[in-house]
């Protein structure tokens, strides 16, 4: 593949907020590159910046040094104006407004394009058809927003952003607050309008897992640290996923891709099929108990469930893992 | 005729500014209890008429009826308010938050209220009255001549709102968006204070204090025409409001005599319910 100019990149960005002649640095050192037709995962704890990011790069707070260029332009050179037609956002403040339609808050999207009064031309009105079309929300067209699920409102939040046809696509935290299947489905949904099209989409999350799965680049940032880019593949290959961790008795399990206690002693091997196995020393491990007496045996059972305990002298069935672990308990007092 | 005609067109006037400056109040604080009262301008306009009215003994003038004393009363209420606009502007620049403005205003609000007490303590009781009846809201009491004035003040008050109609309907998802989409908030406070600090203004100059209408009306117009766009609630609120004033204005003048009840009461008789019934229905404040 040929060399791709970025769409936007930040070069020794500083980010902070300036009342008077205070400033309050926040992040320094910034370094990134978006690409077009690439989902990018900006993920890091709270506080560290996220959002100050996003607003700097809306051209809403000025950067305290280094600077931003959109299609190589420095960003504080180009009005809010020229800014909304290149760059679309979905925000987590919630919005207050049910009187409106799914179909004409997507409308919303083209005002950068239309002339004074906002009226839609043909154009427009094809982009709006795309952009519901391309979340899936066609049933919802003539909803009024305050009938709308969460889950159908950020979708719907999604297709103005994807109205308002900018280049670029920027998205903090959609997927909060959404149940399982909707955050796999906007994760999925924007990864296709990324790859269909061809927009630089950016998305802050908290949802590793699936952000592993679907984005294209990581964006890891932490406090005092250089913002770390690459692959997600690569980087959990090279442990770089653990700065998102700073506490030193966590790290990322680059076996089945989750967050692990380290240190933790092993549970004696229990014996038995793998996903009770698996469940079992999970509840284990969440009360505490790490290792079982030298001598004892535990092996578990399918069809029907059970538990049982083996000693020198002794043996013990259980029925249910909460038995079991009260049993376990009781021992310990 | 030479009575009824000036008193219909000042309902229809007062009834559309107070109803456009209520409706851009509740759409740029997104607060739907928002109206021209909030930023302490419909007050402003009382100080300045109390002032008038009721400090004349403390400094020395005296107003009394006639066509003169009408003028400088509409004067001391447009001075008044704009005092007022002139502080909240300077606060505005100060302030970024929208609803700290909104808070800034109230506390104007109340401090004018009080201030205005306190004068009314200290009057006498033909001032005290005057200022009373002042305070009930006239819509009879406008002549031709301020007509004209009261017609070119709406005029030069609704422009501001025409020019930014597409910027009020990106304010519906909030400031943060209706800035990403290109819309300069700062541009647009100002436009709203100036809008409405004139149309409400010179509503209350010219009428006195009317309640409920700025509140009330565009709330009607979101019912009415099931919708948020301001493209067809500019208008729609500015009928419903001279609608409604006229409305009002047939009932104070009571049928069969040749007394008025003053309008401010009759607005506020019918208003206070209604605001009631909105807040009380199940999705008003997600329905805003």
């Amino acid at each position: 593949m040929a060399y791709q100019e970025p769409i936007l990149c930040a070069r020794n960005l500083n980010l902070g907020y300036q009342k008077g002649r205070i400033s309050k640095k926040i992040a320094e050192n910034i370094n990134f590159r978006l690409e077009k037709g690439k989902l990018t995962c900006l993920l890091g704890p709270n506080g560290v910046g996220k959002s100050t990011l996003i607003k700097t790069i809306m051209g809403q707070l000025p950067p305290l040094g280094g600077q931003i260029l959109l299609n190589g332009k420095g960003i504080q050179k180009i009005g809010i104006k020229e800014i909304s037609k290149k760059i679309a956002v979905v925000l987590t403040e919630k919005i207050s407004t049910g009187t409106l339609t799914v179909r004409q808050m997507v409308e919303l999207g083209r005002i950068p394009h239309t002339g004074w009064l906002g009226k839609l031309t043909e154009r427009d009105e094809m982009k709006v058809n795309k952009a519901i079309r391309a979340t899936n929300i066609q049933y919802l067209s003539d909803t009024p927003l305050s009938e709308l699920s969460d889950g159908q409102l950020q979708k719907a939040m999604i297709a103005r952003a994807v109205a308002q046809d900018g280049e670029i696509l920027i998205l903090d935290e959609p997927t909060a607050h959404l149940d399982l299947v909707n955050r796999f489905e906007i994760m999925h949904l924007l990864r296709k309008i990324a790859k269909e099209e061809k927009k630089a989409v950016l998305v802050v999350t908290h949802d590793l897992e699936i952000a592993i799965e679907t984005a294209d680049e990581f964006w890891l940032m932490q406090c005092g640290l250089p913002l770390v880019t690459g692959l997600p593949e690569d980087l959990i290959i090279r442990q770089e996923l653990d700065i998102l961790l700073p506490s030193e008795k966590l790290t990322f399990d680059k076996i089945d891709g989750k967050v692990r206690v380290l240190n933790e002693m092993v549970v004696n091997a229990i014996k038995g099929s793998n996903p009770l196995n698996k469940w079992l020393s999970l509840a284990m491990k969440k009360s505490n108990i790490h290792q079982l007496s030298e001598d004892s045996k535990l092996e578990i059972k399918e069809e029907p469930f059970s538990i049982e305990l083996k000693t020198e002298n002794s043996l013990q069935s259980f029925y249910s893992i909460e038995d079991f672990l009260k049993f376990l308990n009781n021992i310990k007092e | 005729m030479e009575y009824r005609l000036p008193k219909a067109l000042t309902a229809v006037l007062a009834g559309i500014t107070l109803s456009v400056s209520g409706l851009q109040m509740q759409t740029f604080f997104r607060n739907p209890l928002a109206g021209p009262y909030v930023l302490g301008i419909s007050s402003g306009a009382g100080l300045g008429v109390a002032l008038l009215l009721m400090a004349g003994s403390a400094f020395g003038w005296a107003v009394y009826g006639g066509t003169l004393g009408v003028w400088a009363i509409i004067i001391a209420a447009s001075l008044g308010a704009v005092l007022v606009l002139l502080l909240m502007s300077l606060t505005a620049w100060k302030v970024r938050d929208s609803m700290t403005l909104l808070i800034i205003g109230l506390m104007f609000g109340s401090a004018v209220s009080a201030i205005i007490s306190v004068l009314a303590y200290f009057s006498e009781a033909e001032q005290l009255k005057l200022f009373t009846i002042w305070s009930m809201g006239s819509l009879g009491g406008t002549t031709f001549g301020q007509l004209k004035g009261f017609s070119v003040a709406t005029i030069i008050g609704i422009l501001p709102v025409l020019w930014m109609l597409k910027s009020y309907n990106a304010m519906l998802l909030g400031e943060s968006y209706a800035e990403s989409m290109g819309v300069r908030i700062h541009r647009l406070r100002w436009g709203m204070i100036l809008s409405t600090g004139i149309l409400a203004g010179s509503a209350t100059a010219f009428c006195g204090p009317i309640a409920f209408i700025g509140i009330a009306v565009p709330h009607m117009g979101r019912l009415v025409f099931r919708t948020g766009d301001h493209r067809i609630l500019l208008p729609a609120s500015a009928l419903i409001g001279a609608i409604i004033l006229l409305f009002c204005d047939g009932i104070s003048q009571l049928p069969g005599s040749a007394q008025t009840l003053p309008i401010n009461a009759v607005t506020s008789l019918i208003g206070a319910p209604m605001v009631i019934w909105l807040i009380l229905r199940r999705n008003f404040s997600k329905e805003f």
